[in-house]
């Protein structure tokens, strides 16, 4: 490997990263307070990735995408929580198997509308041109990707150790019924929690739109890389997502140039030997295993 | 028989057990007591292997065991009464008590229906705790008396050498603690009895030695007199409950 | 005394009905496609099956189950193709090793979480075989497949023929569920339920709950390996999709359906669920839809699944 290129596989690598942190951060956000996994947070993103498409298509502009769809996929987790979820509170388990049946009817509801082949679209314009790096060619928009993700990073940590709703989710993340004792309508909170979870899925699915493809099956791909994600870096906390990205972004991406043939098991050997080692994962409290 | 040697174990900066020597001979029927906080819960937790220690050393009839696995302990003869219930809910009481028979008998048949003697046996003690003619209905549906009779019946099946009770009487009236306080007053003079218990009445009763521990350590230990004479566990422990 | 009989002597003509239904129903079902689609859900029934031993005795929600009967699949598959034998015995014997040795070694890590958390690593640990699977191409394919599987023969029997291999599937499903009964019944099968009740008890016992749980993985992976196997001689083709998400689900909706840890309820859920995506399918483009919303109903409102629903009904009409 040249100098050359392990500077652009390390820029693959920290954007897939970056994209990697705004997906995970959704799905802790929503374990951190509710105790569930949402298993439909690879269809949220999927959602998020066709909705750009439709918008690129109507449109002929990307960026109206990236408000618009965590919008409409954070209204519809705003629903979905009351309707569903909150029906069997404090069943944790069957909460996460309603999450299965919703990415069922997501991913199907996704290929009758947009038709199951895989789909692209270009580079948003002002990002559509290369940046020269080390003589070569790199394209603005994966650059874009990693200011985003670090951007968004810096966001969250902000709202979540100097707000007061921040305050809000940390003593959620400890003691939901603790929340509701002191007066905080828990009901309100777990649906704009879940919201906001969904919309960051969303988000990231309109982000990797350009770049990371846009096809029927991402959803399942996605949702795993994200559950790694977290079980590496630690469960249900931000600053866990952000390790677990960081370590799996790269990792991912130099395993594909350097291993061709293991690549896409690496990721969970990466897995498998953080949860030996470390069963909270890199900087989680919850015991993942024993 | 069992023995611990300078047992520590600290929770996050909080010492629960802060150096915990002590000798149960075999057959002896000894009561910890001490305030809540004592470190006696955590204390039964390491003497199953449940928590490991910090420091200090567990001997079980000779053989260190510090750091074995609950189930290992188990094996080698040692059974709990938990303070709260620990039984399989849904299934019936006779079938709570097959289980642990089951555990008890050694390498079960995986592929064979239990054997008929298991039921019969599960019956048995069931008779023994006072639970007769209860075997088929749910743990769950028990009363909260029942629920202590079953627990104990299931920690009795296991056929122990060394029976840890946590607050065996805990939650129950009057003429429950009493029935059973003597159920315990009668089993097997060989079986070794640890005792963690509030109701000091059931403490006189059953126990030939007490210990007492405060924050972790173990302040005082003697004959039932003569922990009632020391003044320091007046002070902080007797002096507050009983008095 | 009535019942007694009564009860053994309608399994044994259920199961004789069953496994000669290809015989019996030739007159009105001249183009084989019910035969077709039972076989298909006699073969999911024996993944449901064997992951509810997981889900619903030992309560251990795997979502991976899929890695098991793919990992059989292709194991008989390659090993028809590779032996140059195609001794039944050889095939499943196969498929059972390697979805066993598969089972222990995904088990060895992902059976020291419980819950939720157990149910993220199986699912992450199938995706894993999944990749291997699609990037293994030379032995497996790839994202191609592996066609033309040869189908077995045994003792002088061909089940190139179709009606004999539907005898064979129907006749090892029902061996596996008899297989299943006795594990239910089985002091093993009541001390996975013990761990599924309390776990803590179970250790404090002196039941060394680590390795009875590992070992009802493997029970359960070699069994869904059997499953794998029928299905690739009964399709001649394995693909990734076998060991894919979408057929773990499928297995777990209709273990959720039927009714967790009872014995017939795997097996009905199996039937409703290949009836929405083989049969419903062909009528409407949005069967998954269908699938996700069932799973949606049962999941809110009816946990027991159908088993447990007819057993209430069952309990009111008695009353």
């Amino acid at each position: 490997m040249t100098p050359e290129t392990a500077v652009v596989q390390a820029l693959n690598g920290i954007s897939f990263g970056a994209l990697l942190f705004i997906l995970a951060a959704g799905l802790s956000l929503i374990f951190g307070m509710m105790d569930v996994v949402n298993l439909a947070h690879g269809a949220f993103y999927m959602l998020g990735a066709y909705i750009t498409l439709t918008v690129v298509q109507q449109t002929g502009q990307f960026w109206p995408a990236l408000l618009l769809a965590p919008l409409l996929i954070g209204a519809f987790g705003f629903v979905i929580e009351p309707l569903l979820l909150r029906r069997l509170r404090g069943r944790h388990l069957d909460q996460v198997l309603l999450t299965i049946g919703v990415s069922l009817v997501i991913a199907d509801v996704v290929g009758l509308t947009w038709g199951r082949e895989i789909r692209s679209i270009p580079f948003p314009a002002g990002l559509d041109h290369a940046v020269t790096i080390m003589g070569g060619d790199y394209p603005a928009y994966r650059l874009f990707v990693i200011a985003f993700g670090v951007a968004l990073a810096v966001l969250l940590a902000v709202v979540h150790g100097r707000t007061r709703v921040g305050a809000l989710i940390r003593a959620g993340v400890d003691d939901a019924p603790m929340l509701a004792a002191l007066g905080v309508d828990i009901d309100r909170l777990f649906a704009v929690t879940f919201a906001v979870g969904a919309a960051l899925a969303g988000l990231a699915g309109v982000i990797a739109a350009p770049v990371f493809g846009i096809y029927p099956g991402m959803d399942v791909d996605y949702l795993i890389y994200s559950l790694v994600v977290v079980v590496v870096g630690g469960l249900g906390t931000l600053s866990g997502a952000m390790a677990g990205a960081s370590l799996i972004g790269p990792v991912d991406t130099f395993g594909k140039v350097l291993f061709p043939e293991f690549a896409l098991a690496l990721i969970f050997a990466v897995m498998a030997l953080v949860l030996l080692l470390r069963p909270t994962g890199l900087l989680g409290r919850i015991r993942v295993a024993r | 028989m069992i023995e611990t040697r300078e047992l520590r174990r600290e929770f996050g900066g909080i010492r629960a057990l802060a150096g915990v020597t002590l000798t149960v001979a075999e057959g002896e029927r000894r009561a910890i007591i001490g305030p809540n906080g004592a470190g006696k819960t955590t204390l039964f937790n390491v003497l199953t292997g449940e928590i490991e220690p910090t420091g200090g050393q567990v001997r079980l009839a000779g053989e260190d065991v510090t750091g074995r696995r609950p189930h290992e302990l188990a094996r080698r003869g040692v059974a709990r009464m938990y303070q709260r219930n620990e039984l399989f809910d849904p299934l019936p009481a006779r079938d709570n008590v097959a289980i642990a028979v089951a555990a008890a008998a050694g390498p079960y048949r995986p592929f064979r229906a239990p054997p008929p003697s298991e039921l019969v046996a599960a019956d048995d003690l069931l008779e023994r705790v006072g639970l007769g003619g209860r075997g088929a209905v749910p743990a769950r549906a028990l009363s909260h008396g029942e629920r202590r009779q079953l627990e104990l019946a299931v920690a009795l099946a296991q056929r122990p050498r060394v029976l840890l009770l946590d607050e065996p009487t805990a939650g129950m009236s009057p003429a429950e603690t009493a029935r059973i306080t003597e159920l315990i007053a009668s089993l097997d003079r060989s079986l070794t009895l640890v005792i963690v218990e509030h109701d000091m009445d059931v403490v006189f009763r059953l126990a030939e030695r007490i210990t007492v521990l405060h924050e972790g350590r173990v302040i005082a230990e003697g004959t039932p007199p003569e922990v009632r004479g020391d003044t320091l566990v007046n002070e902080v422990y007797l002096g507050k409950v009983v008095a | 005394m009535k019942t007694r009989l009564a009860i053994p002597l309608a399994a044994v003509l259920a199961a004789a009905l069953l496994v000669t239904f290809p015989l019996w129903s030739s007159p009105w079902e001249t183009s084989r496609y019910a035969t077709t689609i039972l076989q298909s859900m006699l073969v999911v029934a024996i993944l449901a099956l064997s992951l509810d031993l997981l889900v619903g005795s030992a309560g251990m929600p795997s979502l991976g189950h899929a890695a098991y009967f793919g990992a059989g699949a292709y194991a008989a598959a390659i090993a028809g193709q590779r032996l140059g034998n195609d001794d039944l015995v050889l095939g499943l014997g196969a498929a059972i090793l390697v979805s066993a040795l598969l089972a222990l070694a995904i088990g060895a890590v992902a059976v020291r979480a419980s819950g939720i958390f157990f149910l993220m690593l199986t699912l992450a640990f199938a995706q894993m075989v999944f990749a291997i699977a699609f990037q293994a191409a030379d032995i497996t394919g790839g994202s191609n497949g592996f066609s033309g599987v040869r189908r077995p023969t045994f003792a002088g029997l061909d089940f190139n023929d179709a009606t004999a291999l539907f005898h064979l599937v129907a006749l090892v499903f029902l061996l596996v569920l008899l297989l299943i009964w006795r594990i239910r019944s089985s002091a093993y099968g009541r001390a996975l339920v013990g761990l599924r009740e309390n776990e803590r008890r179970m250790r404090a016992l002196g039941y060394d709950t680590t390795r009875l749980r590992l070992s009802a993985f493997v029970v359960a992976g070699a069994i869904a390996g059997i499953g794998g196997a029928l299905q690739a001689y009964s399709i001649r083709f394995v693909s990734p999709n076998d060991v894919g998400v979408a057929r773990s689900v499928e297995a777990f909706v209709s273990v959720l359906i039927g009714g967790v840890g009872t014995l017939l309820g795997p097996v009905i859920g199996a039937v409703v669920v290949v009836f929405i995506e083989r049969v419903m399918d062909s009528y409407i483009a949005f069967a998954d839809t269908v699938l996700g919303l069932v799973f949606i109903v049962f999941v809110l409102t009816a946990r027991q699944g159908i088993v447990g629903l007819v057993r209430v009904a069952y309990a009111r009409v008695r009353a």
